[in-house]
């Protein structure tokens, strides 16, 4: 799977590519925009992150651009701009995500892996992580062909662990990923404590692995290392 | 007052003291030329008189007019008497009483003093003055009522100008952000007007665009390396084998980092709200988006151990952004679970034209209307931004809405009312 993440902030870029990269992606980087379109109209890539301020150009003109030669690649925006126009804007000319910065890396992977998997699998598929199996259309969860009946947040959190397998996800993170920020941190904190109560002792009731290994005062990782 | 009905008033007030002092001096006038011409009438007659006596023996029948002339024997002739003066006499057919001018002085017919008394009646003279002061009058009134009739015309073109810049300058609105457009006027003044009107709007549409540029602006300079400093740290955390301080740094600068992309985040809210970023009403029925939301804090509640009571007595509709409406709403409610004790208590009720949330909790130790300032909070250890009620207000203060903030014992509450 190849990315292209078109950032103008070096460490920026270098931060996604990296963390990226840990998830088998192939990252190419672009650090303007002279050359991302050089390299959109050169190769093709599954996904393109791209920021819509860029030092040469907006983002928006990538992404009209990725639409005019008929790209098949997803494209998430990522922006410091957090304006409703500025969302709405960029889902009309054809994004499919929109994150607003500063972003968690975790949220990026997820969102990502998320969007290659609406577009590649198309149709019903399943996301396999040793004997736990996701069916990804129908929300359902099954351990050892075991069906697992999970509530929403339980089901998002463990999609969200199997995005960022092997990865220290912080707990402002998680969070933030489940309740966006409607809830303030301090408590969500407590109640994600209680969601991952509930879904590991699920999990591990049918007999799968625990594999949701906390770590100390900054989050949770899920992996078996 | 209105401008016209000012110079109206004043053109009336200067036109009345005209027109006393013109009527009085002309009257002034008329009069001293009658008087002049009678006395010299009186004068020419005494030289008659004189004439007469010293050739012709005085009788009583000599002059029969009545009251023409009148003698009487003077002892002597060093008594001063007044050479000129008014008198009144009665008519002798008709008894009406006339005015006559009098002219008196000291003759001797026969060897004998006298005091002769040459009168001349004023009847025709003051007859004839009050036919020239009418007259005058009357002209006068017509010609300064004309005159007010044209000055009133003459304004109103005059001004016209003026009023229409008005108009516009009314219509200016600084959230379209463009200079206004007036024409340009014949009159040096309303050039005058209009060119630094358009400079001064002109001037505030390209600050408030700069100060528009300059939050955006700054809002990127500053989540970047917000951004950075996140990424960064969300990959140190990634790496085996760090001791337990040096994790428990690392959550330190994580969560401070935290803290200030949001502290940024609401202050860059409050810059928008204050500069108008937010357009776009629509009419927004709170009582759903409420309902909306507290089934999303519905988790909170119960960890929290809260006890909601919601109670709605009406659809409360509000013209209101439809983003910032829903700011304000999680921010109240945030704020009502924030405060709260454990198990506490939130109660909110909705009705046609208030919002009120209440919730139990710890007594105020400040004044409850100083908590809608920034960075304003009762407990100064608390992990809350002081932002949240500052934000609440603002939106409040855009949309026309009254806020108030007050509590009795344990029992904290915030009224929105549409004013």
């Amino acid at each position: 799977m190849k990315i292209l993440v078109i950032e103008d902030e070096r460490i920026l870029a270098e931060s996604i590519c990296s963390h990226l990269g840990k998830e088998g992606f192939i990252v190419e980087v672009a650090l303007s925009y002279d050359d991302a379109t050089e390299k959109i109209n050169l190769y093709s890539y599954d996904c393109v992150v791209v920021d819509i301020n860029l030092p040469d150009g907006t983002g928006f003109d990538i992404v009209e651009m990725l639409k005019k030669i008929k790209s098949a690649s997803g494209i998430i925006i990522i922006s410091a701009r957090d304006a409703l126009e500025d969302r709405i804007k960029s889902l009309e000319i054809g994004s499919d995500d929109y994150l607003t910065k500063p972003f968690h890396l975790s949220e990026l992977n997820a969102r990502v892996k998320a969007l290659l998997r609406r577009r590649q699998f198309g149709g019903s598929n399943d996301i396999l992580y040793n004997e736990i199996r996701i069916n990804y259309n129908a929300r359902t969860v099954f351990i050892n062909n075991i069906d697992v009946p999970l509530s929403k947040k339980e089901y998002d959190l463990l999609l969200y662990f199997i995005s960022n397998v092997n990865i220290a996800l912080t707990k402002a993170s998680m969070a933030e990923h489940l309740w966006g920020d409607n809830i303030d941190s301090a408590d969500s904190f407590d109640i994600l404590y209680s969601h991952i109560k509930n879904l590991r002792k699920k999990l591990t009731d049918k007999g799968c692995q625990d594999y949701i290994q906390s770590i100390y005062g900054i989050g949770y990782k899920f992996g078996d290392n | 007052m209105k401008l016209l009905g000012r110079t109206n008033l004043y053109y009336f007030f200067f036109s009345i003291i005209t027109y006393i002092i013109i009527a009085g001096s002309f009257y002034v006038v008329v009069e001293h030329l009658i008087y002049s011409e009678v006395e010299e009438r009186l004068r020419v007659e005494r030289l008659d008189f004189e004439n007469f006596v010293s050739t012709n023996a005085w009788t009583e029948g000599s002059f029969f007019v009545e009251y023409k002339i009148n003698l009487q024997r003077a002892n002597d002739t060093l008594q001063p008497i007044l050479a000129f003066k008014d008198t009144v006499l009665i008519n002798r057919y008709n008894q009406q009483p006339v005015p006559f001018r009098e002219y008196s002085f000291y003759s001797k017919i026969g060897g004998r003093p006298y005091r002769v008394s040459i009168r001349k009646s004023l009847i025709e003279s003051i007859t004839l003055l009050e036919y020239i002061t009418i007259t005058m009058l009357l002209s006068l009134s017509v010609g300064l009522a004309l005159l007010f009739i044209f000055q009133r015309r003459i304004s109103k073109v005059l001004w016209k100008p003026f009023f229409e810049t008005l108009t516009k300058a009314k219509e200016f609105e600084v959230n379209d952000a463009k200079p206004l457009n007036l024409d340009q006027q014949d009159i040096f003044e309303f050039n005058e007007l209009n060119s630094s009107l358009v400079k001064m709007t002109d001037k505030i549409a390209r600050d408030y665009n700069n100060l528009k540029q300059f939050t955006e602006n700054a809002s990127h300079e500053i989540q970047t390396p917000l951004a950075m400093i996140n990424s960064r740290v969300e990959e140190l955390i990634q790496v085996k084998g760090l001791s337990t301080d040096q994790m428990r740094w690392i959550q330190d600068i994580y969560e401070s980092t935290l803290r200030l992309s949001k502290m940024n985040y609401a202050l860059l809210l409050l810059a928008k709200i204050d500069n108008g970023q937010f357009y776009g009403h629509d009419q927004i029925n709170v009582s759903e988006m409420v309902e909306e939301k507290l089934a999303s804090f519905e988790e909170i509640f119960n960890l929290k151990i809260i006890h909601l009571t919601y109670h709605k007595t009406g659809d409360l509709l509000l013209d209101m952004n439809t983003t910032l409406c829903d700011v304000l709403i999680t921010n109240l409610i945030n704020n009502a679970v924030k405060h709260n004790i454990n198990p506490g208590k939130i109660g909110i009720t909705l009705s046609l034209d208030q919002f009120v949330i209440e919730n139990s909790g710890e007594p105020l130790s400040t004044d409850p209307a100083s908590l809608f300032e920034r960075f304003r909070k009762q407990n100064k250890a608390s992990n809350s931004l002081g932002l949240g009620l500052a934000i609440v207000k603002k939106i409040c203060d855009v949309h026309h809405l009254s806020i108030r903030y007050d509590w009795t014992g344990e029992v904290h509450r915030v009224v929105l009312s549409k004013r």
